[in-house]
């Protein structure tokens, strides 16, 4: 009787540390960040190639890969104090919301439901990806009109499904929609003639020819369905957390404005060819105070994993495998979208 | 109130009570917590998202479906493609199973032989790969274009299986629900009155052509009968598919589900008390006989709980459709959660489907067995 009511007891105050758990999350990310000395970052279940990817080695590799790398050196100092913790598409969001990562950066689009109803706030884009279709070269189709009837394999679950959805409504063309959840699933079916396209993201589709055993077999059409804004993601209310984010963004991109690279971030140093620079790489103090950081923190960054141009060209750009174009991903002055905010 | 509590009975009662208010408390107090911290977190909970559109289309479904659906359509799609894949296996399985099992426990050797080999083949490779084994068998076929032709009516690539399919309009299948359902009722008449076999059968023709005569003269003009399938562009147009996707997910199942059904009626046919087949034969009834007046109804009885077990193991089991891009409910819930992102509503409904589904085979099944049970005996 009485080990009965001791173990109800027991049983009652485990109901009850949950809601001990969640008083924990008070403290500000970043905070948590520091005290843990290592960020949590997003990396993928399988390999999404150009962007997370694991090497022969059993390292993460990829544009994404890189960007949690530079966050981890802005914050902590350096590189090796980040944790790629593998999540699917679909667990990114509650992984983030349970504090099982502390930041998503996984080529996240910017939707209203996500930024509003589950409680996430998105950086400014970091990368711009356009949609595109590829299809089989015998085919022919020189359109995503000459599909019509086709076969379109999409990843089920991301918001291609419902760009593609929408373009065809559009312009008319019937299709026949085939989702998968995993990316070795949809390319296998797409190789064996499954599906007649598959509609995606340009690296992702780039990548997908690549890897094909005859590359030339494929094509990428020169319709874009539509453009999609990726943002880093964080809970909402983490402002603090934001703010060191949207500026390392801005960091990277002002960096390859001023022609700082990582070979010569130690020369430009010694030697700031602007006032400007010199604020950036911490030669006068302001930079890094303002975020709760070290003044040399976008020093610390450029000289780890190189400026913006350096980590698309060494990922998923000419330097990669996938040679995918900088299109609109260049800054605004060589005809992209990228820009950096002003440091002042 | 000491006297209460010496009382043996009432100390029973209250250990009891209290355990079960404690465990509501315990439940009540798991939710409220969940709810504050979503709510904390600033995420939209409820189920108001069920009346908003999807915005993506699906690949399969038996109702129509299209972007413009709401999520409850959607979801409901999904639990429908889960049903018609679920009960085909069922079927489908059983029938393959007592095969099986009718193999095993024959006295050929070969037929011993091929039974055991397939259940330890089948039993024994994950369910998973099979499915994936099948599925890529059926995506190597050639391209619509170089398909495999029968007659030029029935096709196979790598789309599916292309059938002719008749072309019935709602009304034609009314008429032929009530063709069936009148039949039905003669015959289940004739059954009552031994000797009335030969005007029931009459009856029975006389319906069909009044059918076919209605379905003949009741329909517009130019519109044909059969729609055949016919290579249009990049794809098949008319007839009916049968997709890779579908055919692959239930052939797994099947073969997959038929090696455990077929154990399970191998036991039950075991089951069967020795003397009771010996005294069929000594009766002169032939193996059929023995096999469907005797053997079958006594196993049947003895395998019905394990089988049942089994149902409701194979209907969860349609789960691993996700992988082939299969439209099933839990592809579906999962789909939803991505793009709505309403995660705990989402996967109450994901639970709450299948249990509804195999709590109403497993009562089914049970009432059967209860009523089949042999009365008066332990």
């Amino acid at each position: 009787m009485k080990r009965q009511i001791t173990n109800l007891i027991a049983a009652g105050t485990l109901a009850l540390s949950g809601a001990v758990a969640a008083q924990a999350q008070d403290q500000g990310v970043l905070d948590t960040i520091i005290e843990r000395d290592s960020l949590l970052c997003t990396g993928h279940n399988g390999s999404y190639l150009g962007f997370a990817e694991v090497d022969a080695q059993g390292a993460w590799q990829g544009f994404d890969i890189e960007f949690c790398k530079a966050l981890a050196t802005a914050i902590l100092g350096s590189p090796d104090k980040v944790q790629i913790i593998p999540v699917s598409w679909a667990q990114r969001f509650p992984a983030i919301q349970s504090g099982d990562i502390d930041v998503i950066i996984k080529v996240t689009g910017w939707t209203m439901t996500r930024d509003t109803e589950l409680g996430l706030q998105y950086s400014r884009p970091y990368f711009i990806g356009p949609f595109y279709v590829m299809s089989k070269t015998e085919l022919g189709a020189t359109g995503i009109a000459d599909l019509e009837g086709g076969v379109f394999c999409v990843n089920a679950g991301t918001t291609i499904e419902r760009v593609l959805t929408d373009y065809m409504e559009t312009k008319g063309i019937a299709y026949e929609p085939l989702a998968f959840e995993k990316g070795e699933e949809l390319r296998a079916a797409f190789y064996a003639g499954r599906c007649d396209a598959i509609a995606g993201f340009g690296p992702f589709l780039s990548a997908t020819r690549i890897n094909a055993e005859n590359p030339d077999d494929y094509e990428i059409l020169g319709d874009v369905l539509a453009l999609e804004p990726e943002g880093i993601v964080v809970r909402q209310g983490e402002d603090d957390f934001l703010d060191v984010i949207n500026w390392m963004v801005s960091a990277l991109l002002m960096a390859e404005e001023a022609g700082v690279t990582q070979a010569n971030v130690d020369e430009m140093k010694a030697n700031p060819p602007s006032a400007s620079v010199e604020r950036l790489l911490g030669v006068t103090p302001g930079v890094g105070e303002r975020l709760g950081l070290s003044d040399d923190w976008a020093y610390n960054v450029i000289k780890t994993v190189g400026n913006y141009g350096e980590i698309y060209d060494r990922t998923v750009g000419d330097g990669s495998r996938y040679k995918l174009p900088r299109g609109l991903n260049n800054l605004w002055n060589n005809g992209g979208l990228l820009y950096p905010l002003v440091m002042d | 109130m000491q006297q209460l509590f010496a009382s043996h009975k009432f100390r029973r009662f209250a250990i009891q009570a209290g355990f079960v208010i404690v465990a509501i408390l315990i439940l009540v107090s798991l939710v409220l917590t969940g709810q504050r911290n979503i709510a904390d977190q600033g995420i939209a909970t409820g189920f108001g998202f069920l009346e908003r559109t999807t915005g993506w289309p699906m690949n399969f479904s038996v109702i129509e479906v299209t972007g413009r659906s709401t999520y409850a359509r959607v979801l409901w799609a999904g639990l429908l493609n889960t049903m018609l894949v679920g009960f085909m296996t069922l079927i489908f399985a059983t029938v393959l199973g007592l095969l099986l099992a009718l193999m095993r426990v024959s006295t050929n050797t070969v037929m011993k032989l091929v039974g055991a080999t397939y259940v330890e083949i089948f039993r024994n490779v994950p369910v998973i790969l099979q499915v994936f084994f099948w599925y890529a068998i059926l995506t190597h076929l050639p391209s619509p274009r170089a398909a495999y032709a029968m007659n030029d009516v029935i096709f196979l690539s790598n789309r599916g299986l292309m059938l002719p399919a008749p072309m019935l309009s709602a009304s034609d299948l009314w008429l032929l629900a009530a063709a069936l359902a009148a039949g039905t009722f003669n015959l289940w008449r004739a059954r009552a009155k031994p000797g009335t076999g030969r005007r029931w059968a009459l009856v029975l023709v006389s319906y069909a052509v009044l059918f076919a005569l209605l379905l003949v003269t009741g329909r517009a003009p130019d519109a044909p009968l059969v729609s055949v399938p016919e290579l249009k562009g990049l794809r098949y147009v008319g007839g009916i598919t049968l997709k890779p996707e579908f055919t692959a997910l239930l052939v797994g199942l099947v073969l997959f589900g038929a090696s455990y059904i077929g154990e399970i009626m191998r036991g039950g046919l075991l089951s069967v008390d020795r003397g009771k087949l010996e005294a069929g034969r000594a009766l002169g009834l032939s193996t059929f006989q023995i096999n469907r007046f005797i053997r079958v109804p006594l196993a049947f009885r003895a395998m019905l709980p394990a089988l049942s077990n089994q149902y409701i193991w194979l209907m969860k089991a349609t789960t691993v459709g996700i992988a082939i891009g299969y439209p099933d409910y839990f592809a579906v819930v999962s789909t939803s959660i991505n793009q709505s992102g309403q995660t705990m509503e989402l996967l109450a409904l994901l639970m709450g489907g299948f249990i509804v589904i195999n709590y109403s085979i497993g009562f089914v099944l049970n009432t059967v067995n209860e009523r089949i049970k042999l009365k008066g005996r332990s």
